[in-house]
């Protein structure tokens, strides 16, 4: 790829989205002649899915790919940022590996969004018009910013070779490219924003001002929330495009390569995702702040289920990185003394996960459970987020001491305090545990308000400035330390992939899943409280109904990626057959 | 190694049946409908009034997010099972009619906040809940029988209901 030059690559680029973008209006304005006339409320069905799965599944998707893009350059441009000042080619190659990835993954992107782009005006035209009327203007400014992005990225890509020696200006036009991305993401989240926390309009819908319209309670909360989630979740595919490679690989070289890559991925992943639940909590502030209903109908209504959901999916992807961590000592000289250590730590994770995935009796909605006037053992007056915080706080922590053990395991403390030091790492996470747990069971005694606002921070407060401590000793305590012997890169075990992929796939399935409670919250509305939903979607399915269609769009985006990964693992073979046969 | 992507596609597929089963047999399966609008005919008895009046509180009026049925720990809003006596009681202290109370309570719940409790109760003739005005009598007059006299009916109650509403939209949306 890198005899492509530059010109030829942005050609390439603007040529590829002009016209998926003529595609998308030829097609809008074709099928609107052809189709019939929707329905006198504005709606047109979809065959045999309906309209609701049908742009559900095309949306998410198009979302996984554009969380997806938008979340790598935010690392590719550290990574090579980190291998222009430690002049490390790893970095480098690593960073213009991940800037392949998500070049290519374009194409893909924008053809889901293209597809999305001609349903939506199609299958909801009264709805669509209404967002046009009152959002119109971001929309075109969306497609201007769209050609820049596309302009720059490929730009970044194509120049990588060529501008090997002016790495500080390549950095910059990373740099550039993240911020193209961040304004297209503060444009999606502002439309989604208006659809959940209205402002601006009349209560008939009526546009009053513009920028009140753009500036929801909810934009900026769910903008940070995604910008750390795609983060999350671009390292996420990441490493499961280092599994895939280093199970596919068949040289030493490659497998060492790619483990390394697998391990960094995944460890930035995990890393990034500590900070989530701290942005979750703002956008949860934000949406009791426009309205008390939906915040409770979110967190403690319909949806109230689904927050255990979360929980095992969390504990999944923790169990997951623990399991990889513990495989991952084999290749640490003097990583055997550990073992003992993480599989006491993964054996407590697992039973925790078993007693949460235990139900305790027939699963009741929170509504029903009031209405016969019976208490769920989980749910019930209890609440669920005290339970599930807890859970997910301690698991959090056994993790980082996982990653913690894992990082030492081949070091040997020369500080003369080295007893000292266990003893206090020892008292810092016991002490820790049990504040958060006495916390977890107190927090059952005290009214909702209390828990939310006061104990909860509290609870998340402790998990960090335990993790921030844990670190700083480290890392006192390592110091010029002896060092057993190098890792050994590329000897895991196949089954330590497996791992790798099942942090990505659990991840991908929490984000359709919140994605769905997200756009759900707003019940039978369009537009909450201003645009009422009267098409025979309205009404919200059931928890196993929206499993499935979790499932089938995290399978297909699996599909997708993996021609994805395995076109480029072709396209790289036959440059090296190119290569060599030239050489 | 041969066959490694297909394995890598067994794990993703599997986890997604796993998370599916899930989904199906451990979670509670209920749908949300949107609500139907209700008409109330003059001339209602008392128990239509009623039973209306509930199924109205338990599904199109959401109440339930809040409320919850009988006391419990920590709640948010008053218990539903004793609402009734404790707005005479309150309605007592305030020097008004428990008609006027309960209407109050409903569609300009600011103007008064139970102790105890913070002021987040919805104007619930307002969007996005929107109760017409036979909605809410028969809702006033569910929450009476929890624990008190019964005192509004249809469509008697329609003027003390209107002005209840006329004094919220006098605040000016504020
Ligand atoms: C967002 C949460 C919430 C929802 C939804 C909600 N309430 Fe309330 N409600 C409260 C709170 C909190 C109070 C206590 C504070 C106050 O008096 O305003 C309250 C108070 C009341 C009172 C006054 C009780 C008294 O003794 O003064 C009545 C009556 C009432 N609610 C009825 C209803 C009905 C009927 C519904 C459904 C149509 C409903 N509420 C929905 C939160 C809610």
């Amino acid at each position: 790829m890198a005899e492509v030059s530059v010109t030829k690559g942005l050609i390439k680029g603007v040529v590829k989205l002009t016209v998926l973008l003529t595609v998308g209006f030829v097609c809008l304005f074709l099928f609107g002649k052809i189709l019939s006339a929707p329905t006198e409320d504005g709606y047109r069905f979809f065959p045999m899915l309906g309209s609701r799965v049908w742009v559900w599944i095309i949306a998410q998707l198009h979302l996984n790919f554009a969380a997806f893009v938008l979340g790598v350059p935010i690392f590719a441009v550290s990574m090579e940022f980190l291998s222009w000042r430690r002049t490390d080619d790893r970095l480098d190659r690593i960073a213009y590996d991940f800037t392949k990835l998500f070049t290519l993954a374009y194409t893909l992107t924008a053809i889901a969004g293209t597809v999305l782009m001609v349903s939506l005006p199609l299958l909801y035209p009264k709805f669509m018009g209404h967002l046009m009327d009152i959002l119109g203007p971001t929309w075109w400014l969306y497609i201007v910013v769209m050609y820049g992005e596309v302009l720059v990225c490929y730009y970044y890509f194509y120049s990588w070779h060529q501008m090997k020696d002016k790495k500080g200006v390549h950095v910059a036009i990373g740099v550039l490219l993240n911020f193209m991305g961040l304004t297209m993401l503060l444009i999606t989240s502002s439309w989604v924003g208006y659809m959940t926390t209205p402002g601006g309009v009349s209560e008939t819908g009526a546009l009053i001002n513009r920028w009140a319209a753009i500036k929801t309670y909810m934009w900026i909360p769910l903008s940070l929330h995604r910008l750390v989630a795609n983060v999350v979740f671009g390292a996420g595919i990441a490493a499961a495009y280092a599994a895939y490679r280093f199970i596919t690989s068949e040289t030493d070289e490659d497998r060492a390569y790619y483990d390394w890559m697998g391990y960094t991925s995944a460890m930035i992943s995990i890393g990034f995702s500590l900070i989530l639940p701290g942005i979750g909590y703002l956008l949860g502030v934000e949406i009791y702040a426009y309205n008390e209903q939906m915040g409770i109908q979110l967190m403690g209504g319909f949806f109230a289920w689904l927050w255990v959901m979360q929980a095992i999916l969390i504990g999944a992807i923790l169990m997951f990185v623990n399991y990889y961590l513990w495989i991952s000592l084999n290749k640490m000289p003097g990583g055997e003394r550990y073992f003992k250590y993480v599989k006491f730590l993964f054996i407590i994770m697992l039973l925790g996960y078993t007693v949460w995935l235990t139900p305790h009796s027939v699963a009741l909605s929170l509504e029903e459970a009031r209405r016969i006037g019976a208490y769920h053992p989980i749910l019930g007056n209890l609440g669920v987020m005290a339970a599930k915080n807890t859970a997910v706080v301690i698991s959090y922590l056994a993790t980082f001491l996982s990653f913690a053990i894992f990082k030492m395991s081949n070091k040997e403390p020369v500080v003369p305090w080295a007893k000292a030091g266990n003893a206090i790492r020892i008292i810092l996470v016991l002490g820790s545990s049990v504040a958060m747990l006495g916390i977890g069971v107190y927090s059952y005694m005290v009214t909702s308000a209390v828990r939310v606002k006061v104990l909860s921070p509290i609870q998340f407060g402790i998990f960090f400035v335990t993790i921030i401590a844990l670190f700083i000793l480290d890392n006192m305590m390592y110091k010029n330390a002896k060092i057993i012997g190098e890792p050994r890169w590329g000897k895991m075990p196949e089954r330590s992939q497996y791992a790798l992929i099942g942090i990505t796939v659990t991840f991908t399935w929490l984000m359709a899943m919140m994605g769905y409670m997200r756009s759900g919250g707003r019940q039978y509305w369009h537009v909450y409280g201003i645009m009422k939903d009267t098409s025979p979607d309205a009404y919200l399915p059931t928890h196993g109904y929206a499993a499935i269609v979790c499932s089938t769009v995290t399978v297909l985006f699996f599909l997708f990626i993996g021609l994805l990964f395995w076109s480029i693992m072709k396209l790289e073979k036959a440059q090296a057959a190119k290569g060599g046969a030239k050489a | 190694m041969k066959g490694g992507g297909l394995k890598l596609l067994a794990v993703v597929i599997g986890l997604n049946i796993f998370f599916t089963y899930i989904g199906l047999y451990f979670l509670p399966q209920s749908e949300s409908q949107p609500p139907k609008t209700i008409k109330i005919e003059k001339g209602v008895t008392v128990d239509e009034l009623l039973s209306l009046g509930e199924e109205i509180s338990f599904s199109k009026g959401q109440c339930m997010v809040c409320h919850p049925m009988k006391a419990e720990t920590g709640m948010r809003a008053p218990a539903i099972s004793t609402i009734g006596g404790e707005m005479v009681k309150s309605a007592k202290e305030r020097n008004m009619k428990p008609e006027a109370y309960v209407f109050e309570a409903l569609v300009n719940p600011a103007e008064y906040v139970q102790k105890g409790f913070e002021n987040m109760m919805p104007p619930i003739h307002k969007s996005p809940t929107s109760l017409n005005e036979g909605e809410l009598i028969a809702v006033a007059a569910f929450l009476q029988s929890k624990g008190s006299q019964v005192t509004v009916s249809y469509p008697e109650s329609l003027e003390a209901l209107k002005e209840q509403i006329a004094k919220e939209a006098k605040k000016g949306g504020s």
